[in-house]
């Protein structure tokens, strides 16, 4: 553990850093980009998810809002898309406060469904308010602007430079979530999902501690979302706000391994790996196995993945 | 005037379906405090279900509720048996986690086999809707109110009159005393799951030849169900169908009144008014 600790997080991001020189065949990049991107959303989840204990099924309110944020910046008012993405983030971790205001009245399950119905609020907000988001036609962005890095511009057209912008989208993600784990504000948070009673009698004042990491949580979806659009160039509130994607990034933080920093890589690299390749040969029902594996998780592997597998090394040593 | 009473039957008439749905999950709700994420991939299996009885052995959907209520029934023991029994004593979240995994599952699985087509049931004798004082009235709906009025009642009459039924409602008030008093706990969750489940099967049937049929439409039936037994107090069957009626009321005057585009929206933000200063439901007749 004494040299391990140190090594393990370098040689990861020199391995994050190598693959795209490996990995040349653009489906194993894109591959690779998706699972970059479900493991940043599985990361933001498990902020609130995992270190809180609060199950929000309505995340995708705060992706689709960083989506179009993104996406309507650049479209109306020109502004380049990676300031947009920032901006996206920010006004998902704006829109957390008052959601989380409402919603933190309530726990447990009803917590969970509180924030389903305010996701579907959002999502049919986004799909009548024609002016801002052009309804169910979506927004179509059909050319990045130019980067100019010193040296050569940015190639969009490849995948490489998505490939890079998510990897760094998971890096701050994870070292967020490692902050959180050793803050005061994580202890809080650990407190308020072992017995919330007991945290509110001993002075943390819960509700602040749950809306600041809802905030934050947000703020990652909220960038997942703006990097969604893009990379996709394309949204519609179907492909941002269903109810389905509030679910996998709950289902990537609790395979992988809830209040880890590594349980979302594991969950999204299983999971979504497992997935696009079943897509990719049989079209639909590529859920399947999210299905299946978060029941066998919740039966035999509470700890998901990756807490099982560091019990499981613990055990031998 | 006339515009008003149409919305008003309609509603009822679909609210009454709803209502069928919602007191599946709410009786689950109240004698095992699992609230049935995949609750609604259940009444899409009915659907399925009087959709593939119609196509391949022309068996009217209405029908096929005698085949699916017992199927349906024996489905959800089994589930409950082999699959949630082990899981509730670990908490509600982990229950509800479990029933999401479900949930995903069962569509996606559906997905698979029967792919996102839209299927639609089509009736000979439901061309035309009756128009009683000239109000438009779909015929495959109004078979599907009255059944499901049948229904809800024989499930009222079971639930007061006979032993089980009994024991299904000391369970849901308190299992601890349920059990001091002789009530196998353990047999009458399995009992009251197979039910619930049943039930969701037989509102998919009546549905199926009303609406679009598809592997995910579940998520929306859902979704409508978390209304209505909000509405009416998690745990309480009349809360249940009262709720469900509201909610189809509330849906078909939105539509009239409102807006068309934002009738879904009136329900969820009534369901979070209700949530957050009402938690034991609109009726107080529900457990908080």
């Amino acid at each position: 553990m004494t040299l391990a600790a140190p090594i393990a997080p370098v040689l990861a991001v020199l391995a994050l850093l190598a693959l795209p020189l490996v990995a040349t065949n653009q489906f194993y990049l894109h591959l690779a980009i998706t699972v970059l991107m479900w493991t940043l959303l599985g990361a933001a989840w498990n902020l609130l998810g995992g270190f809180a204990g609060q199950v929000s099924f309505g995340h995708a309110a705060f992706f689709g809002i960083g989506a179009y944020t993104t996406m309507i910046l650049y479209l109306k008012l020109g502004l380049a898309p990676w300031y947009g993405m920032a901006l996206g983030g920010l006004v998902g971790a704006l829109a957390a406060l008052p959601i989380g205001l409402i919603c933190f009245r309530l726990r447990g399950p009803y917590f969970s469904l509180s924030t389903l119905a305010v996701a579907e609020i959002v999502r049919l907000v986004a799909l009548n308010w024609e002016e801002l988001t052009n309804g169910p036609v979506g927004l179509l962005i059909t050319t990045l602007p130019p980067v100019g890095l010193p040296g050569r511009p940015l190639n969009w057209e490849s995948k490489v430079p998505f490939y890079y912008l998510g990897a760094g989208l998971v890096v701050g993600a994870m070292v967020a979530t490692d902050r959180l784990a050793r803050s005061r504000l994580g202890a809080y948070l650990l407190a308020i999902r072992e017995d919330e009673d007991a945290a509110e009698s001993i002075g943390i004042d819960t509700v602040r501690a749950k809306v600041v990491t809802l905030a934050l949580s947000a703020f990652f979806t909220g960038l997942g979302g703006g990097f969604y659009g893009v990379y996709f160039r394309y949204v519609d509130p179907d492909a941002v706000f269903p109810i389905a994607l509030s679910v996998e990034m709950v289902f990537i933080a609790v395979v992988g391994g809830l209040a880890t920093v590594g349980g979302p890589v594991i969950g999204a690299v299983f999971l979504v790996t497992l997935g696009e390749l079943f897509r990719e040969r049989f079209l639909v029902g590529h859920l399947i196995f999210y299905g299946l594996f978060m029941m066998l998780a919740i039966r035999y592997l509470p700890e998901g993945i990756w807490g099982g597998a560091r019990r499981a090394l613990a055990a031998r040593r | 005037m006339e515009t008003f009473v149409q919305s008003v039957v309609s509603g009822v008439l679909t609210g009454s379906l709803y209502a069928m749905i919602g007191v599946g999950l709410t009786i689950v709700f109240g004698v095992m405090r699992i609230i049935n994420l995949a609750h609604g991939e259940m009444v899409m299996l009915g659907m399925y279900g009087a959709f593939w009885g119609h196509v391949l052995w022309n068996v009217d959907p209405f029908v096929s509720v005698l085949l699916s209520v017992p199927l349906m029934f024996l489905g959800g023991m089994l589930v409950y048996r082999f699959l949630l029994r082990k899981i509730i004593p670990g908490g509600e979240l982990n229950t509800l986690l479990y029933t999401a995994g479900l949930s995903l599952l069962i569509a996606n699985l559906a997905l698979f086999v029967w792919t996102g087509d839209y299927r639609t049931i089509k009736l000979r004798y439901a061309l035309t809707p009756l128009r009683p004082f000239g109000i438009a009235v779909p015929i495959p709906l109004a078979i599907a109110f009255g059944l499901a009025i049948l229904i809800t009642a024989a499930l009222y009459l079971f639930l007061s009159r006979t032993d089980v039924g009994r024991a299904i409602r000391a369970t849901s008030q308190n299992p601890e005393a349920a059990a001091l008093m002789g009530v196998n706990v353990d047999r009458i969750a399995t009992v009251t799951f197979g039910l619930g489940t049943a039930l969701a099967g037989a509102a998919g049937a009546l549905l199926a030849p009303s609406l679009y049929l598809y592997p995910t439409v579940g998520e929306i039936l859902i979704a409508k169900c978390f209304v209505i037994v909000v509405l009416g107090g998690l745990g309480s069957v009349m809360g249940a169908i009262a709720g469900g009626v509201l909610l189809g009321l509330v849906e078909s005057l939105g539509a009239v009144y409102v807006s068309v585009a934002y009738k879904d929206t009136i329900g969820f933000v009534m369901f979070l008014l209700v949530l957050l200063l009402r938690p034991s439901g609109l009726f107080g007749v529900g457990k908080s």
